[in-house]
């Protein structure tokens, strides 16, 4: 059903001109007041009749945010068919946005302070068209936010409608696990044990220590600003990922976070690129991981919609790497993902700077390393800074090796993968050449063979004929299948699917 | 192990090499010749009517002139590329040398750009892009007609192997 006939086509809810046209107001005040702040001071006017101009001028672009809003939400429509999402809007440019819902990446409801007050939320679907490749309806009730996400969701997995008596069709409600909730207390700790924190506090204080010394003020104001830069920061940061939740469902993972702006964000199996689990040197007493993803479509400037858990401990992290990539594909996976976290030299199989280049990188050139298992890539890094990329062979773009001058002297090459736009780079730098093409030539076969066979876009649906057997064939025979699919949806994965399974082989 | 010349580290098992057209050689120097050419010049006018001190400018504008154009020859040189059954392998560079290798069923749509100076000698850049900003899998200085070949030849590919995400 493409043609856009026998669409049923729906409106926003009558409320978003009234929650946009505060966005307006508050602009316009924002601009008025850094305008003219300056001559308004020098008028010498009284404090009321300032007070009255302010308020006028608020009034007025309320009014005016209003109006526009208000012509650009009767001239919205949306509208749901068999296979796409489609959103008409604009005044004077009109824009027909048609989303693939094969293609679809993510799915948010996001409820700005005011939109959560009222019970109402958008609904935010974000494709692989790269930055600015999101469809948002805003607003809708909440709990026509939910369905909507259900239903699409629901769709873009492949699951029939069931129709109740009145024939109007229903998205089955996807049941839910809640698996972790990041307490305060944790987050207020691993913002405090942060570099940023202790660097600002440092700062701050070697600031108030100057202006008393020197009894001058200036050198505070001078870096005053960078100074609330970086609070704005830390606040962005606690504010954003305050009450962050994790849940599995068959629609995927469902993220929830947030302490005035509320997020509910939908991952669906396999939409996850790459997986980074980082740790700054002063999480590692505690040992705290933060873990973040490349998902396409968000690119590398959307900052908090890449989290998966911002601070997990081991057994959350590896837990929670299973959920995005079920089966490691070695027979010791725990093992192999301790070695990658915490380990260095070549325990586990992997492979790092050889010896000879220790000079170019002293500290970190046993830590520096590769190891490949059936189904993933992993990339270990950093000594103080640690860090842990896994990029799953179906999900390679491309590979690449570089070789500079020094490199080339010490028989080194810089090994990376090419992963969709987000905050993790896989990449590692003075590895041994031989073992570096062997290792490309290998990752290039195994990345083939995991296309082949890797699952369908649309999650619920069966595989192909056939698709099975050729990951049979495709040189790590006996590995499950990335994705476990079954009548009930995609199994939750817990950390004995990881341990407790024999039917595995070494590659 | 160490002993294994540098050299074969960018080979790859059944990849026949093509280089691309030796006219990609003057459409670049014309290109930094342009490029170098007019600062030179301005700063040699700046020069003649200002202190002596101020021919440092040309003096190094000039270096980086005949150093650029010595140089372009040996990069051209090393521009390779292979199509092997599923992936396509690019090589480049002589002191910083790379490779990449682009699996058909990766691309998401193929470019050909060729600018004034390239159109008149005949040539074009053949690009694939993939759904990540890192893959640089450009090949430049190819005849017209083998940019046309290879283009249709990755738009068949692609299609045929075409992956998800």
């Amino acid at each position: 059903m493409t043609s856009t006939d026998h669409i049923d086509w729906h409106r926003l809810h009558r409320i978003t001109p009234v929650l946009n046209a505060w966005k307006v107001a508050a602009g316009l005040f924002a601009v008025f007041v850094w305008q003219s702040a300056d001559q308004l001071g020098e008028l010498d006017l009284a404090v009321t009749t300032l007070l009255l101009i302010i308020a006028g001028v608020v009034v007025l672009g309320a009014l005016l945010g209003l109006g526009f809003s208000a012509l650009a939400w009767s001239r919205t429509k949306y509208g749901i068919t068999e296979d796409s999402i489609l959103l008409h809007s604009g005044v004077l440019f009109r824009q027909q946005r048609h989303v693939r819902l094969d293609r679809l990446q993510t799915v948010d409801v996001t409820q700005p302070l005011l939109a959560r007050f009222t019970g109402f939320a958008a609904l935010k679907i974000e494709s692989a068209g790269g930055a600015g490749s999101n469809l948002t309806l805003a607003y809708l009730r909440e709990d026509e936010a939910q369905r909507l996400r259900n239903e699409l969701l629901a769709r873009a997995a492949g699951v029939r409608m069931e129709t109740d008596e009145a024939g109007v069709q229903h998205a089955p409600a996807a049941p839910e696990m809640h698996l972790y909730t990041l307490s305060p207390g944790r987050l207020v700790g691993s913002l405090a044990l942060s570099g940023g924190i202790v660097t600002m506090l440092v700062a701050a204080v070697g600031l108030v220590v100057i202006a008393v010394v020197t009894e001058n003020l200036s050198s505070v104001f001078a870096m005053g600003a960078p100074l609330i830069g970086a609070a704005a920061y830390f606040w962005s940061r606690f504010a954003g990922e305050f009450s962050f939740r994790v849940a599995t469902s068959p629609d995927g993972i469902r993220i929830r976070q947030g302490l005035l702006e509320s997020k509910a964000r939908t991952v669906p199996p396999g939409r996850v690129q790459a997986v980074r689990l980082a740790q700054p040197p002063l999480w590692r007493f505690k040992g705290w991981w933060r873990i973040t993803v490349n998902i396409a479509g968000y690119g590398a400037e959307e900052t908090t919609g890449t989290v998966l858990f911002p601070v997990a401990t081991e057994a959350e992290a590896a837990h929670l790497l299973s959920l995005v990539h079920p089966d490691l594909g070695d027979d010791r996976p725990l093992e192999v993902l301790r070695a990658g976290l915490t380990g260095d030299g070549d325990q586990e199989g992997f492979q790092h700077t050889p010896a000879r280049a220790w000079w170019l990188d002293p500290l970190t050139w046993r830590r520096t390393g590769v190891r490949m298992t059936g189904t993933a890539v992993l990339l270990r890094t950093g000594r103080w800074w640690r860090s842990l990329v896994l990029v799953p062979h179906e999900r390679i773009q491309s590979l690449g090796v570089t070789q500079g001058p020094w490199e080339r002297k010490l028989d080194l090459m810089t090994f990376s993968i090419h992963s969709t736009p987000g905050p993790v780079t896989p990449m590692v730098h003075h590895q041994d050449a031989e073992a570096t093409s062997l290792l490309l030539a290998e990752m290039t076969r195994r990345a083939r063979n995991a296309r082949r066979s890797a699952g369908p876009e649309r999650w619920m649906t069966p595989a192909e004929e056939g698709s099975a057997a050729l990951h049979e064939g495709g040189g790590f025979g006996g590995v499950l299948p990335s994705r476990v699919v079954s009548s009930a949806g995609v199994l939750p994965a817990s950390p004995r699917a990881m341990t407790d399974d024999p039917g595995r082989m070494a590659p | 192990m160490a002993t294994m010349s540098s050299g074969s580290a960018f080979e790859v098992d059944g990849a026949q090499w093509q280089s691309v057209s030796p006219k990609l050689v003057p459409v670049r120097q014309i290109g930094v010749a342009i490029g170098l050419g007019i600062p030179l010049v301005a700063s040699v006018v700046v020069a003649i009517f200002t202190t002596p001190a101020v021919w440092a400018a040309p003096a190094v504008f000039g270096i980086l002139l005949v150093w650029l154009l010595w140089l372009v020859p040996r990069q051209v040189r090393a521009i390779r590329y292979a199509e092997l059954e599923d992936e396509l392998l690019i090589r480049k560079g002589v002191l910083f040398r790379s490779m990449v290798v682009v699996p058909y069923g990766r691309m998401q749509y193929v470019d050909v750009d060729a600018g004034p100076i390239a159109r008149s000698m005949g040539i074009a850049q053949v690009q694939l892009h993939t759904a990540s900003a890192q893959s640089d899998a450009s090949i430049p200085g190819l005849p017209e007609a083998e940019a046309a070949r290879l283009r249709d030849q990755l738009s068949a590919r692609g299609e045929a192997r075409l992956a998800g995400l």
